[in-house]
């Protein structure tokens, strides 16, 4: 039985968690976090014990799956490599390229698996996505359109709130959002050739971060991103099209979901709430996870890869140096 | 005088669009459609007989026939050489878009016409889309509060015939449905585009085209907004319509998300193997005639002039420049 350690138990942990503790054959043996406390909080959640340090942690798990702020991956990748840990590392993979750099070859030469934790390979309506351009029904992939909007992290607990709203701890909303969908368009559209943005990341602007993508595959497709931290607060808009030289494919967060319900009250006045429940099992996080325990025992080829993780970081520094410049940044170059 | 029907020519038809002008201008009441001339007989004839409008043999000809107006609805490089004969000929010219192919083009049309003393208006019916006149209304409100940016999609359909014949085209997908949504940024807010960066997609979607058929240009307007803008026509034959006029508008007070032709009825069929959306509502095409009418019957100024059609094109030229140069492109000095 696969033992899992998690490191970092922050809010993206709850959502690993939520996961871990439903899944079967596995045993969720514990926590390190610099604040005890909020392991703490987590071990009495989600059952486990609370580890002083990350060396302790090791050395009763096999599986590490960290779940820390991206400035502390390096640190958290590189000690569970060195303890020749299979480790799951939630994206970015680092806010610097030589860091993810060092990261993904410290593990290969360590021989030990590195998962970067893209998780919307793993999103249902997103793998129906790629199993239709895998299936020949929109035929060669030409405009990738995608979109990830939502508001700004608010500062909900006192460490998050300098880290996302610090651009040099966080790489902003592109490190940060973009880089799902960047690797979800490499996923459909293979390697970037070069990429252009425009945005709000250096507009000085506090709480306020979104950029406009527009990406050129070395297929000779072409892309567009959209990801924001300025829309408004309560809702999370995420979209998704690819078209071929034989069809189409898209869907959209703003389409009407499998289970609406409308509700009527003198307080809170009229409410609209829909939702689209999965099992269990198909819901992306528990998914990611599980596939990553799978690939861990033989059971499964990885669906995405450290080099993958590595590139859509790459890709996402080269789009903020685009904006930086004002020119388009050729992948081949780029080197951070 | 008022009694005195409008009187309506056309002067090439073979854009799209020609079918739904006359439509609109056949039932609207004063309004007569004298005459029609087309380069092309057969298609002449064909649209000549549809819509029960007398064809003549010659430009000069359906000129020659008494009318206020004429409507230039041919393939985008003739519509210099149209417009240039009919300006003081008639009072007014509705000129469909783009304007023209190139800026010297653009220019000409514009000084002749106003040298003649005929009014040049383009063709841009989305300004005149319900849910675009009530965008600007609430954008004019300050419902957003301060517009940071805009992500814009003018998809379609790969139109085929003369839209893929450079000559007569000028540009395909990047030509086609950059000049729209341009025109509407523009009316919004009074602003000019100053810097476009384009990927351009040659036969990318339909292999073996031989023209641009997907674009994507991402852009700076004067007033600080930026934004992007998709041209592709990248709606397949077996989609359910036959394109899309989006418009995503963040600002500090929220979003808005525009969808133009979002107003329909699905139609499954059997007989055409596909589900269809049919669409309802006011018919943006008639705004813009009933504009025009009121045009000529006033005397006013037209509500969207050659300058704007100029403008919106040149945006589309930049795009070209910028695919070929791989760089932004400034439009200051254009």
């Amino acid at each position: 039985m696969l033992r899992i350690g998690v490191i970092g138990t922050g809010s993206i942990a709850a959502v690993h968690l939520d996961g871990w503790r439903q899944m079967p054959g596995i045993e969720l043996v514990g926590y390190y976090d610099i604040l005890p406390e909020a392991a703490e909080r987590a071990a009495q959640k989600y059952g486990g014990r609370v580890f002083g340090s990350m060396d302790d942690l090791f050395a009763a798990v096999d599986l590490v799956d960290i779940c820390s702020p991206g400035t502390a991956h390096k640190e958290n990748v590189l000690a569970a490599a060195a303890a020749r840990k299979a480790i799951i590392c939630e994206k970015p993979l680092a806010r610097h390229l030589r860091d993810a750099v060092e990261m993904v070859e410290t593990c290969e030469r360590a021989g030990v698996p590195l998962f970067p934790a893209q998780v919307v390979r793993f999103f249902p309506m997103y793998r129906a996505v790629k199993d239709a351009i895998d299936s020949g029904a929109i035929g060669a992939p030409g405009v990738f359109r995608s979109a990830r909007c939502g508001s700004f992290p608010r500062p909900g607990r006192d460490f998050s709130a300098p880290y996302y709203a610090d651009f040099n701890q966080s790489g902003g909303v592109v490190l940060d959002v973009a880089v799902h969908d960047i690797d979800f368009a490499r996923w459909c559209c293979g390697d970037v050739e070069r990429v252009f943005a425009r945005g709000l990341t250096f507009a000085g602007r506090q709480y306020q971060d979104h950029a406009l993508i527009t990406l050129r595959f070395i297929s000779g497709a072409i892309g567009h991103i959209e990801a924001s931290w300025s829309h408004p607060r309560g809702n999370f808009r995420t979209r998704i099209e690819v078209a071929g030289d034989g069809g189409l494919v898209e869907w959209d967060s703003l389409d009407r979901p499998a289970l609406v319900a409308e509700l009527y009250d003198a307080e809170q006045g009229f409410r609209h709430l829909g939702s689209s429940p999965s099992s269990v099992t198909d819901e992306p996080y528990y998914a990611e996870l599980a596939h990553f325990v799978a690939v861990v025992e033989g059971r499964a080829e990885p669906v995405v890869t450290a080099r993958d993780g590595l590139e859509a970081v790459r890709v996402a520094l080269a789009a903020i140096e685009s904006m930086r410049t004002g020119r388009p940044t050729t992948m081949r170059d780029f080197g951070g | 005088m008022t009694n005195q029907p409008i009187r309506i020519g056309f002067l090439g038809i073979a854009h799209l669009h020609s079918t739904s002008y006359v439509r609109s201008l056949l039932a609207m009441p004063g309004v007569e459609v004298a005459g029609m001339y087309d380069g092309n007989e057969v298609l002449a004839a064909e649209w000549s007989e549809r819509f029960a409008v007398p064809r003549y043999a010659g430009a000069g000809d359906l000129l020659a026939a008494g009318l206020d107006a004429v409507v230039v609805c041919s393939e985008n490089a003739l519509h210099r050489p149209y417009v240039e004969q009919a300006a003081g000929r008639v009072k007014a010219i509705l000129c469909e878009k783009p304007i023209s192919t190139t800026t010297a083009d653009a220019k000409a049309m514009i000084d002749i016409c106003r040298a003649a003393g005929t009014k040049l208006q383009i063709a841009f019916p989305v300004r005149f889309a319900p849910s675009v006149i009530e965008l600007k209304r609430q954008l004019d409100a300050g419902l957003l509060g301060e517009v940071f940016t805009v992500n814009c999609t003018n998809h379609g359909s790969m139109p085929g015939g003369w839209f893929i014949d450079h000559d007569l085209a000028g540009g395909g997908a990047v030509l086609d449905h950059t000049v729209h949504v341009i025109d509407v940024l523009r009316w919004f807010w009074g602003a000019e585009v100053t810097e476009v960066y384009a990927e351009i997609g040659d036969s990318l979607l339909h292999p073996g085209l031989g023209i641009d058929d997907a674009g994507l240009l991402s852009f700076t307007l004067s007033n600080g907004i930026y934004g992007t803008l998709d041209t592709s026509w990248s709606r397949p034959p077996s989609y359910t319509i036959w394109g899309d006029v989006k418009l995503e508008i963040l600002g500090e007070r929220g979003v808005v998300y525009g969808d133009t032709l979002h107003q329909y009825v699905s139609v499954a069929s059997n007989a055409a193997g596909k589900t269809r959306w049919a669409g309802y509502g006011s018919d943006m095409d008639a705004g813009l005639m009933a504009d025009f009418v009121d045009m000529i019957r006033t005397g006013r100024d037209p509500s969207i002039t050659g300058e704007d059609g100029m403008a919106a094109m040149q945006v589309a030229l930049a795009a070209y420049e910028s695919a070929r140069t791989g760089q932004p492109v400034k439009l200051a000095n254009l």
